[in-house]
């Protein structure tokens, strides 16, 4: 039994080696998403500016790297990244979040729906506005974008922990990941759920981003109010043992 | 075949080379221009190597060493000229700049010339101005329409033939002809955009019969045009019958001298195409059963002299034609083509390299291009790839960028 586990475990490349020791140690437990590529696998460099240096401008560790590049394995490179000047992983992450069913030709549709709809909100703001306002009106879509998100990020986190019998909401600090991964679920549920049924997806959107950029509305009141229950259940922290 | 041909070269990233080949004859003498001065250009702070604005706005004034330069049209023409006929994102883009500007382009310059030599003894010439999707087919009717518009023509501009055959929600059963169906919203929305667009020549053209609309109104003959309008604006039963008296009154009085009159119609291939519309017994009408394209037909025959036709095909609103039609024998059909025929085609196409500069130097100048990279000479070659050059892909893409 533990044979397999162990050579399905090896093929889990992704894994840090640290969390590969933990899972291996636990009985009977074996990972269910693992990738097909075995850990000799390269991850795909998909840089413009890295494969346009002229080879004279090459320092000896780059020109060894690029050799070995040459014999190993590199995996395939994901159909949704490209080496396109105006690609955002964020943007491309929260893209997949709001995606329903697979269908990302419309996710995609109502996020380029969005920014234009938050640019074309804020050229109204700008062309209303006096000249010493104007300086202070942000008119670019994906700054507001980032600075919303960032907004709503939570700092601490809140998780149940089993004592006694009883389930404990224990203050814990959360990864940048999970962070950032609240953040834009947070504000989709807020889109999709708390607004009316017959408004459109990009009109909500816009409307919360421009929200939180300005650090107000009910998403980064959701994030105060975790906030605040943290706080509240600050005597639990001593539960968490890592 | 040669079809094919046609299609596989504007489709490549050939900026119209071999169709245009006055476009070599014309770059050496606008090399120079675009350094030197001009009395009637506005030199932007940072010269640049294209001008993206002129400072002409007179339709009648543009020329060759206009093209690729955007002008402005005030707001004042803009509500009179243009209170319906402006494609949507266009007019959420005068609402963005708070301006309107249009650019000068080939296809329109050449309609222009032929609008400014129009020989009013001859019949009424029809123009058809063709081309792929987004490649700036109604706009160049708009500024055709600008155009005569401040030559003081009258102007009767369809702004889409296409919703005039599809989702209707009240068709009447004609009073004037029995076999034909009434579209009292339709008729009553255009006839209140046509009297805003001609307030000033309405007055002076009188109507020559009298007209009974039922047991107690009736138009007087030698009454003004106007009044028929009003009839059909108020009462909307009768609005298509006022339709069709304003389109035969026009045509039979274009040739008396009082006023030139030109015709616009967006989408001309509706009318003779298909419909979607159904009898209560869920029985199809065909186009010849719609009193508004009835007439409508009678309008674009070149049997009347005193004005000229302009056309524009559009596959964008048309029904059960295929996407990647455009050319005028695919979307008009046999019948359509037959009736059209003789007509000038002229090509819209997608921008030569100069035409595509001068646009992005105009987002560029309105700050509409905000993303950093976008700004770069590597975010132009990428937005040039992605849009192909086509106008209408460049305006959706550079939209959220």
């Amino acid at each position: 039994m533990a044979a397999p586990v162990l050579s399905a475990v090896r093929g889990w490349s992704g894994l840090a080696p640290g969390v590969q020791g933990i899972v291996l140690r636990l009985p009977g437990v074996t990972q269910v998403r693992w990738s097909r590529y075995g850990p000799e696998y390269q991850d795909p460099k998909i840089d413009k500016e890295y494969y346009r240096k002229p080879l004279a401008e090459l320092t000896e560790e780059e020109k060894y790297e690029r050799e070995l590049r040459k014999t190993q394995f590199i995996k395939a490179a994901p159909s949704t990244k490209s080496s396109s000047v105006f690609e955002d992983p964020v943007i491309s992450k929260f893209i997949n979040m709001m995606m329903k069913g697979g269908n990302k030709i419309l996710a995609r549709s109502l996020m380029t729906q969005t920014l234009e709809a938050v640019k074309r909100k804020q050229f109204e703001k700008y062309h209303a506005a006096s000249t010493e306002e104007r300086a202070t009106i942000e008119r670019n879509p994906y700054t507001i974008f980032h600075q919303a998100l960032k907004n709503c990020e939570p700092v601490i986190g809140l998780v149940p922990i089993l004592k006694g019998g009883h389930f404990y909401q224990v203050p814990v600090p959360l990864a940048d990941r999970r962070r950032r991964f609240l953040s834009m679920k947070w504000m989709i549920t807020e889109c999709r759920e708390k607004k009316h049924r017959r408004t459109l997806m990009p009109e909500k959107l816009s409307h919360e981003l421009l929200q939180a950029f300005h650090n107000q509305g009910p998403v980064v009141k959701r994030k105060q109010d975790m906030h605040k229950m943290a706080e509240a259940n600050r005597a639990l922290a001593h539960y968490r043992w890592w | 075949m040669l079809k094919e041909m046609m299609r596989f070269i504007s489709r490549g990233h050939k900026f119209l080379l071999q169709l245009n080949p006055g476009y070599f004859l014309h770059t050496g003498t606008q090399a120079p221009q675009s350094t030197a001065v001009h009395l009637d250009d506005q030199v932007p702070v940072e010269s640049p190597k294209v001008i993206s604005r002129t400072s002409e706005s007179d339709p009648a004034k543009h020329g060759e060493q206009h093209e690729g330069q955007h002008y402005n049209i005030p707001f004042q023409d803009l509500k009179t000229i243009f209170p319906h006929g402006l494609p949507p994102r266009f007019v959420m883009q005068v609402k963005t700049f708070s301006e309107a500007s249009l650019m000068v382009r080939k296809p329109a310059l050449e309609l222009l010339h032929y609008l400014k030599n129009t020989s009013f003894a001859h019949p009424a010439v029809r123009y058809v101005l063709y081309g792929e999707k987004g490649t700036g087919k109604t706009l160049s009717l708009c500024h055709a329409i600008h155009f005569c518009a401040k030559q003081d023509w009258l102007i009767l501009h369809i702004p889409d033939a296409h919703r005039w055959v599809k989702n209707c929600r009240d068709l009447l059963q004609s009073t004037y002809n029995k076999q034909r169906f009434d579209q009292p919203l339709e008729a009553s929305n255009w006839l209140k955009n046509f009297k805003t667009a001609n307030e000033h020549l309405l007055s002076k053209i009188k109507v020559q019969e009298k007209y009974v609309w039922n047991k107690r109104e009736s138009t007087e003959k030698g009454s003004p045009l106007g009044e028929v309008i009003e009839q059909g604006i108020t009462r909307v039963k009768n609005a298509t019958d006022a339709v069709g008296i304003v389109l035969k009154e026009l045509k039979r009085q274009s040739s008396s001298g009082i006023f030139h009159l030109l015709v616009a119609v967006d989408g001309v291939n509706a009318l003779w195409g298909r419909t979607t519309l159904k009898r209560e017994d869920k029985s199809l009408i065909a186009p010849e059963e719609l009193a508004l394209i009835c007439n409508l037909r009678k309008m674009v025959k070149n049997d009347w002299h005193g004005g000229a036709i302009v056309l524009t095909l559009s596959q964008t609103g048309s029904l059960f034609k295929p996407r990647r039609a455009y050319l005028p024998q695919e979307l008009l059909g046999k019948e359509g083509f037959d009736t059209l025929d003789p007509f000038i085609p002229i090509l819209v196409s997608n921008y030569n390299p100069k035409e595509f500069e001068s646009c992005i130097q105009y987002y560029l100048e309105n700050n509409w291009l905000q993303h950093e990279k976008s700004q770069t000479e590597e975010g132009k070659k990428e937005l040039l790839f992605l849009s192909n050059a086509n106008p209408g892909q460049l305006e959706r893409i550079c939209a959220y960028l």
